[in-house]
C-alpha cells in the first residue's frame, strides 16, 4: 500500500475507477480534477478527515487497489484531532471567503448574460468588457494576487494543491482572454464558450479553496504567521484603496438589478 | 436554584481516563516578569510586536500542557474576570497593547464557566478602541483540562 500512496491520484483512478467512486463519498472530488497530480497520502491527508472515517477509507481503497489481497482491518489513530464540525477561518482568509461571495454573485449572472448576449442583435461590448474587467481587477488582480502572493507563500508553494490552484487561475486567465477577443470581433459563440467555462471552473474553484485549501493552509499557520498574514493582506488591501472594493460591489449590484429586469420581462 | 456556574463544586479526582505522559521535565515557557495585568505595562520590551496570551487565571491550572501548546512563543497577561477590580484598566491596556506596544495577535484563553466570558469581552472592547486591527483568537478550556473551542474571532 506504502507505493501506492506515493502515486498521483490521476494515475490510481484511472487504472482503478473504483477509487475515485469511493473517494467521492467521502467527498473528496478528485474525479472530475483536470491536472489529478497530488499525491494519494496527500489527497486523503489534506481532507482532514476524522482517524475512523480515514482507517476506513484507505481499508477500501486498498481492498479496491488489490481486491484478492488479505487485506487487515482499520487501525485507528485515536491521537490524531477530529475534523470540526464547522469551517472556521483565520481572518485573512475569512476575508478571502467573503471576496468569493462576490465573484459567485457575477458566475450566478453568466448563464443569464449569456442569453442576453445570444439573443441580442449585436454583442453589447461594453456589458462584455465590464464583466471582464470585474474578472480582471476584481477577481484576478484584487483577490487572486493576495492569495498567491501572500497566502499560498505562507505554505508549501510547489505543494501539489496549490499548483492545481495556480494552473486553475492560469486557465481562467485563459478563457478571458478568448472573451475579450470574442467581443473584439463579435463572436458569440467565442463570449458563451469561454464564460460558461470560466464559470465552471471559478465555481469549483472556489468550492475547493472554501471548503478544502483554506482550512488546509489555516490548519498548518501558527499564530504568528496568521498574524503576518492579516497585516500584509491589510497592507495589500490599501495599496488598492477602500474604493476598489465598494465599486466592483456596486458593478454586481447594478447587473443583479438589470438581469433581474431581463428575467422579469 | 443550582448557583453560580463558576463556583460550583465538582470533584473529578476519580478520573481514570488519563492518557499523555508524565516522564521528563517540561522546562518552563514564561520569558517575563510580571504577568498580571494589573501589573504589566504595554511600554514593556516583551510586549513589542508579540504574539499575546491573555489568560484566564485558571487556564494555567485546568490545561496540562498550557505551557508547551499555548504559552510557548507568546507573551502573557493573566486576570480573573469575576474577582479581578477596576476593569476598565484591562481594556486600555489591551487597546495600548494594539496601538502602542503593535502586538502582532492577541490569543485570549477562558474557561468554559460564564462568568469567564468577561475576559473575551473585555478583550473585544479593547480591541475595538484601538485604531490598529489584529486578529484575536479565543480559547474555551473545559473545567477537566480539555479545549473546548478554539476560533478566530
Amino acid at each position: 500500500m506504502e507505493n501506492v500512496l506515493n502515486k498521483e491520484i490521476k494515475t490510481i483512478i484511472d487504472a482503478c475507477p473504483e477509487v475515485g467512486r469511493i473517494l467521492d463519498e467521502y467527498g473528496i472530488g478528485c474525479v472530475p480534477c483536470s491536472v489529478g497530480s497530488c499525491l494519494l497520502k496527500d489527497v486523503v491527508g489534506i481532507h482532514n478527515l476524522d482517524p475512523q472515517q480515514e482507517a476506513t477509507l484507505m481499508y477500501r481503497i486498498e481492498k479496491a487497489i488489490y481486491p484478492d489481497r488479505k487485506v487487515s482491518e482499520p487501525v485507528i489513530d485515536t491521537t490524531k484531532k477530529s475534523a470540526p464540525k464547522k469551517i472556521t477561518y483565520s481572518p485573512s482568509v475569512r476575508k478571502l471567503v467573503d471576496e468569493h461571495v462576490l465573484i459567485k454573485r457575477l458566475l450566478a449572472l453568466i448563464p443569464t448574460i449569456v442569453d442576453y448576449i445570444e439573443s441580442s442583435i449585436k454583442v453589447d461590448k461594453d456589458l462584455v468588457l465590464q464583466c471582464v474587467d470585474f474578472i480582471r481587477t476584481y477577481a484576478d488582480k484584487y483577490h487572486h494576487m493576495k492569495e498567491e502572493d501572500i497566502l499560498f507563500r505562507s505554505v508549501d508553494e510547489k505543494a501539489d494543491i496549490i499548483q492545481v490552484m495556480y494552473k486553475d487561475h492560469d486557465t481562467g486567465r485563459g478563457y478571458i482572454r478568448q472573451v475579450v477577443e470574442g467581443a473584439e470581433k463579435g463572436n458569440k459563440a467565442l463570449i458563451k464558450e469561454n464564460m460558461l467555462a470560466y464559470r465552471e471552473l471559478l465555481t469549483q474553484h472556489i468550492k475547493k479553496e472554501d471548503e478544502i485549501l483554506y482550512p488546509w493552509i489555516d490548519r498548518q499557520l501558527t499564530t504568528t504567521q496568521v498574524g503576518e498574514m492579516f497585516r500584509k493582506c491589510n497592507e495589500a488591501d490599501a495599496s488598492v484603496g477602500e474604493e476598489l472594493p465598494k465599486k466592483y460591489e456596486k458593478f454586481i449590484c447594478d447587473l443583479e438589478e438589470k438581469f433581474l429586469q431581463e428575467v422579469a420581462k | 436554584m443550582s448557583g453560580c456556574p463558576g463556583s460550583k463544586t465538582i470533584d473529578f479526582s476519580e478520573k481514570t481516563d488519563l492518557e499523555g505522559s508524565e516522564t521528563g521535565k517540561r522546562p518552563s515557557q514564561l520569558r517575563q516578569w510580571p504577568i498580571q495585568m494589573h501589573l504589566v505595562s504595554p511600554q514593556a520590551p516583551y510586549f513589542q510586536g508579540k504574539d499575546i496570551l491573555l489568560a484566564a487565571d485558571c487556564t494555567a491550572f485546568a490545561l496540562g500542557d498550557f505551557h508547551k501548546d499555548y504559552l510557548k512563543g507568546k507573551s502573557v497577561g493573566i486576570a480573573c474576570p469575576k474577582l479581578d477590580s477596576d476593569q476598565e484598566v484591562y481594556t486600555e491596556k489591551i487597546r495600548a497593547l494594539i496601538d502602542d506596544a503593535k502586538i502582532n495577535t492577541l490569543t485570549v484563553m477562558i474557561m468554559q464557566v460564564p462568568c469567564c466570558f468577561g475576559l473575551a469581552q473585555i478583550a473585544k472592547e479593547g480591541a475595538e478602541k484601538a485604531s490598529r486591527k489584529i486578529p484575536v483568537k479565543q480559547v474555551v478550556v473545559g473545567l477537566e483540562g480539555n479545549i473546548l473551542s478554539e476560533e478566530w474571532i
